[in-house]
């Protein structure tokens, strides 16, 4: 039998060990740089000892190896302490998984907002992020000029800067060229009118083999189709879904039938691939590569998903036809100005670190890089003219300064209109529902449907305004006004003074 | 001659009655049965209970997805969902679904199982096998393959047409008269194999003596399925379709995958219709798309007391 000689601490001593070190450890902690106190925008980021991990999720699949093998091993390079472990996610299952980390408070360091369809205020607002201004210069940035109240900075703080540029609409139609010139047809040559498109899917149909289709235009994603509709629309005259000049909700306007004819006529022409119903875009661009049909209208990343899945679709030939409008005189494609793209979440554990490995982005020598990546063109456009991309990619591009301006965004002049839109349902069926059902057969009667959505979602935005302004909101229904908004013309940040 | 001495028979006294064990006692002295049940309520607690009752608290506040915490606002969610026609539509879908499939599985698969069940049936076990595959593979599967499987191009279309049943090819999934019956077949192939098995083992319940006697009898083949096989099959009916109609409220990923809901939300189940208001709306709404669980659990819930109280009222009126 043997008898331990070591003291046992009795229970009481036992209890104070204990007491101290949870009492003492986050004093310690604090003291050695763990929490944010020590912070301060001059000094390196990564200054703190041990090893430092940077949890990044987003949805840029064509951008894998650009972050991947490039911006944060370079990044490690530079700091050798800091890892950046990313994980990438179709744009829908990453905004649920971010609504749901959130709530577990299991968020990345970095992510980006696709999924989460809401106004990027309303998450400012609900404190899912931390700003980032006070650690990075961005200032001195090249992305000073694309910075805008109510977009990016909220109450003086920058939370956000655009990577990608936000002139660009996802209506590009892309052509196979092989199919094209099997057509007699030139695969550069863009159809201008409603028409001549019309005409030239007919011919494209008929003059390719039997299991060649014209057109795919898929419609199971309702946002893929209200998309094209506003597009439509908008070079049929539209400024868009809101009348700027009135702030009325002009989905039930004549450039809105109009457009929703034409998308009818491409159905009545026969000229569809089958299965177009029962798609969604990616599904479509699969069939798109397998050569079953000529064309297909989606976004300018849209070589850079083929060169990662479908990249022998590339190398047969692929051009792109600018967006046509009803007759020579063409509208303009109105879009906000570009949002930011990744956001330091406030539960990151080294925000200063993850702001400053999203500062990487903001240099021009990356922006070409992101061009020859072919996704969404990067926010300093003239890069894409230097850089090494696919003639298609940098002919589309060209078109998007044509075609695309900048058009107002109520938010940024009064940021209580952020709060109606958080108060805001979504009002069903949406325009992109209406389209869906219409060349589905579920509907005939479109503009009774077209303006039964105006009315409804007028009326919704009334009552999110009144709700918001009971919980202390200056907002009304003129901050949907912009009297001084001019067809054709960008709204500059001065527009808004 | 043997003697037997016994030991004189006492007169046991009556034994006292036992004690009632208190539930702490009883914990106490059989603590290891409570212990081995600790995983599965832990388990059930957490994952089955605690969301159950969240959902009902759930219901009753205004909770942007993006927020922290919502705001209670009473009967307000209800109120709004009454009022939603798309909330009725997709209740109407889950219904139809239900009033369509089940009967189809249920049915389909006595009848396949009568046809396995006998022994001069050939390649019986092959055939099992090959009905149960469908319930071995993952539903979004099955899902992904019969959009390609019933597309315009697919095979299925390419046999209808080739055999002039149709001028041009059925738009199985992007039409909104076809979508939610192209949906149900799907769900149906998926999950028969289940049932099947379901209904083999309640078959081998039944003596052969029976079916011997009734062949003596003079029963032909129906006869001995109206008056043997289905009388002894009725109690394990009950079963099996409460088991297919719990499924059959659980087909999210098909419909996912097949449809999205769609086309113009003619396929869309109240399972898609609470997803999409969680998860797929502009601004998430946690609570209203907790009233729609709960205002389509209650209604399921008075159905299903209507369903028992109709099926004894018939047992009733049968006796």
């Amino acid at each position: 039998m043997s008898t331990s000689t070591t003291p046992r601490p009795s229970r009481r001593q036992l209890l104070r060990t204990a007491g101290g070190l949870a009492i003492g450890l986050p004093l310690l902690n604090a003291c050695t740089g763990g929490g944010q106190s020590a912070q301060n925008a001059g000094a390196d980021p990564t200054d703190a000892s041990g090893p430092i991990t940077v949890n990044w999720w987003d949805h840029f699949r064509p951008l894998t190896e650009l972050f991947e093998k490039k911006l944060f091993v370079e990044y490690h390079g530079k700091h050798d302490n800091v890892t950046v472990k990313r994980r990438q996610l179709d744009p829908a299952d990453l905004g649920q998984a971010l609504q749901l980390a959130r709530r577990s408070k299991q968020l990345p360091d970095v992510h980006s907002t696709a999924g989460l369809s809401g106004s990027v205020a309303a998450l400012v607002t609900n404190g899912w992020f931390h700003p980032i201004g006070d650690f990075v210069d961005l200032g001195n940035s090249p992305m000073k000029d694309y910075l805008y109240d109510g977009i990016h900075r909220f109450d003086g703080k920058v939370y956000t800067f655009p990577v990608f540029s936000g002139r660009w609409h996802d209506s590009t139609t892309w052509v196979n060229s092989a199919l094209a010139k099997q057509a007699s047809l030139d695969p550069e040559q863009s159809p201008a009118t409603w028409d001549e498109y019309r005409a030239t899917v007919r011919t494209l149909d008929q003059k390719t083999p039997d299991s060649v289709h014209g057109l795919l235009l898929p419609m199971k994603d309702t946002d893929y189709l209200g998309g094209k509709l506003t597009a439509f629309a908008q070079m049929a005259g539209a400024p868009g879904q809101t009348d700027w000049k009135t702030g009325e909700i002009a989905v039930a306007s004549e450039p809105f039938i109009q457009a929703m004819e034409f998308l009818l006529a491409l159905k009545a022409d026969g000229v569809l691939h089958p299965a177009s119903s029962s798609l969604g875009p990616r599904d479509a661009r699969a069939r798109w590569a397998a050569g079953e049909a000529a064309l297909f209208p989606w976004g300018p990343w849209f070589i850079g998903g083929l060169m990662v899945e479908e990249s022998p679709a590339v190398k047969r030939g692929i051009s792109a036809w600018q967006i046509p409008a009803p007759s020579t005189q063409r509208g303009t494609v109105y879009v906000a100005p570009a949002p930011g793209s990744f956001f330091v979440s406030d539960q990151a554990k080294n925000p200063k670190v993850a702001a400053d490995v999203l500062f990487q982005m903001t240099t021009a020598d990356f922006a070409a890089q992101l061009a020859t990546r072919m996704d969404q063109p990067p926010i300093l456009l003239d890069s894409v003219d230097k850089a090494d991309v696919h003639p298609a990619y940098k002919k589309n591009v060209s078109f998007f300064q044509q075609d695309v301006r900048i058009g107002p965004v109520p938010e940024v002049r009064n940021g209580g209109v952020a709060k109606a839109l958080a108060e805001m349902r979504d009002v069903h069926p949406s325009p992109g529902e209406i389209v869906q059902a219409v060349l589905t057969g579920s509907t005939k009667d479109y503009k009774a449907a077209l303006q039964q959505y105006a009315d409804k979602a007028t009326k919704e935005r009334k009552r999110a305004i009144d709700a918001a302004k009971k919980k202390g909101a200056e907002v009304s229904e003129d901050d949907w006004v912009f009297g001084n908004w001019q067809p054709g013309q960008d709204y500059t940040q001065a527009s808004y003074k | 001659m043997t003697v037997t001495t016994e030991a004189p028979v006492r007169q046991k006294a009556p034994a006292p009655a036992p004690k009632r064990r208190t539930v702490w006692r009883r914990m106490r002295d059989d603590w290891w049965i409570y212990l081995f049940l600790l995983p599965t309520v832990v388990g059930y607690g957490l994952y089955t209970v605690y969301p159950l009752v969240a959902s009902w608290w759930y219901a009753f506040l205004d909770w942007p997805g993006f927020a922290d915490v919502g705001t209670f606002i009473g009967f307000a969610n209800f109120e709004l969902l009454w009022a939603d026609d798309l909330f009725w539509n997709s209740f109407r879908n889950s219904l139809v679904f239900l009033a369509i499939a089940v009967p189809l599985r249920v049915g389909l698969a006595l009848l396949l199982a009568i046809v396995l069940n006998r022994r001069s049936t050939p390649f019986r076990g092959l055939f099992r096998t090959l009905l149960f595959l469908p319930v071995v593979t993952t539903g979004a599967i099955v899902g992904v393959v019969f959009t390609l499987i019933l597309d315009a191009g697919g095979p299925v279309n390419l046999a209808l047409v080739k055999s002039a049943l149709v001028d041009s090819p059925v738009d199985f999934l992007g039409s909104s008269g076809m979508s939610l019956y192209s949906v149900i077949g799907v769900w149906v192939w998926k999950w028969l194999g289940i049932t099947l098995i379901y209904w083999l083992a309640a078959l081998q319940t039944i003596p052969n003596e029976l079916y011997e006697a009734a062949r003596i009898d003079g029963a032909g083949n129906w006869k001995e399925f109206r008056y043997v096989t289905l009388p002894l099959l009725l109690p394990f009916l009950v079963v099996i379709t409460l088991i297919d109609m719990v499924g059959a409220l659980n087909v999210f990923d098909l419909v996912m995958t097949l449809t999205g809901g769609g086309p113009a939300f003619s396929s869309e189940v109240v399972e898609v219709y609470i997803y999409r208001t969680a998860f797929g709306a502009t601004v998430p709404q946690l609570g209203y798309a907790s009233a729609a669980a709960v205002l389509f659990g209650l209604l399921t819930m008075a159905l299903a007391i209507a369903q028992a109280l109709g099926i004894r009222a018939a047992r009733r009126a049968m006796a």
